[in-house]
């Protein structure tokens, strides 16, 4: 008997821990849907990634942070699927820079690719979920959303602001047995991190007790995890990954 | 333009095979113990007509959305008004009464 399927959305899925994610959720028999904005080479070698080691993946275009994308993407995935099972809330992006000198739209722009592209995709997510009154949602927060991190208040309030929504929705969409969590990572080897400049970088690792960066194969076995049926009991928490790095 | 009688049936029918469907989509989602029947186009839906909440509604978005494909956002409140205002709702969100 052929088991059915179950899909899962991850947003931000081209390269880094979207990556890695969508990887880690084909390897659980998922059928992943790999977000992309706009690296659609970087997305579909994702997804060839994932066929040829027998699981099933697609490519979806749209940029999570637009209101009339994200109800798009949604409706495709309702019309090709009928269902979502999962939703991982991974796409962001930084702008750094210091408070005083920090153009509004370097401030929009963040919060609109972090935080509001979560807030569209969790409530078109819900929607899709609570047809079938079951479903999991994770968020990708940050360290930086967790203690403020200066040189980046945009990406800190982005970050923070995904932690607090996602501990409402948890409350909001427990009634259709819905589940929401947050992960946390702390610095991880990506491009985004890799922009940090070296000694910079250097310093940050002497700060982490594990002294290194974290991988995104390790994210993504926590995100793994927690859009698994192993933690079925919990909802509305937020897991910090980040060597040790994070006194909380 | 005067709608020749054939097409104003037509209209007519489909209107009130879209009002039933909102009423069964009321019904299953809300978990209501009542025959279509028994709900009428114009009655409340809130308060005091036929008693729902503001949770009750959340079900009735997912509900309308998932069999109409139409959204309902909080400024939209007053579409919850009654069955017909619904229909005119999902009327003029989909461009004409949806043929279903």
């Amino acid at each position: 008997m052929t088991e059915p399927l179950q899909v899962a959305l991850v947003t931000g899925a081209s390269r880094g821990i979207g990556r890695a994610i969508a990887l880690d959720l084909a390897k659980q028999k998922y059928t992943v849907l790999v977000n992309y904005k706009s690296r659609e080479a970087d997305a579909a070698n994702v997804v060839a990634e994932i066929t040829q080691a027998g699981g099933t993946a697609f490519a979806m275009c749209a940029d999570v942070a637009k209101e009339e994308d994200v109800v798009s993407l949604f409706r495709g995935i309702k019309q090709k699927f009928g269902e979502l099972h999962a939703l991982v809330n991974n796409a962001g992006i930084t702008d750094d820079g210091f408070l005083m000198m920090m153009s509004s739209q370097k401030w929009d722009k963040v919060i609109a690719a972090n935080l509001r592209s979560v807030f569209l995709c969790c409530r078109e997510g819900m929607k899709l979920m609570a047809r079938r009154n079951k479903g999991v949602i994770v968020n990708l927060s940050s360290t930086s959303g967790l203690t403020g991190q200066d040189g980046q208040l945009n990406y800190s309030a982005s970050k923070g602001g995904i932690i607090t929504f996602t501990k409402g929705l948890a409350r909001e969409a427990a009634k259709n047995s819905i589940r929401a969590n947050v992960v946390c990572p702390g610095f991880i080897d990506t491009e985004m991190t890799k922009q940090i400049p070296r000694e910079l970088l250097l310093k940050y690792i002497e700060m982490i007790p594990l002294r290194r960066l974290g991988t995104p194969e390790e994210v993504a076995a926590l995100v793994s995890f927690l859009v698994s049926d192993k933690a079925a009991y919990i909802t509305g928490k937020s897991f910090v990954i980040d060597g040790g790095l994070t006194p909380i | 333009m005067t709608l020749s009688y054939e097409e104003t049936e037509r209209l007519a029918i489909q209107r009130m095979e879209l009002n039933r469907r909102i009423k069964a989509v009321l019904i299953e989602r809300l978990g209501l113990d009542m025959s279509l029947d028994h709900l009428t186009d114009d009655q409340s839906l809130f308060g005091r007509g036929l008693g729902l909440d503001s949770i009750d509604a959340l079900e009735l978005v997912v509900g309308v959305e998932d069999m109409f494909n139409v959204s309902i956002y909080d400024g939209d409140m007053e579409v919850f008004g009654s069955v017909n205002k619904l229909a005119d709702y999902i009327i003029d969100q989909l461009g004409g009464v949806p043929v279903l």
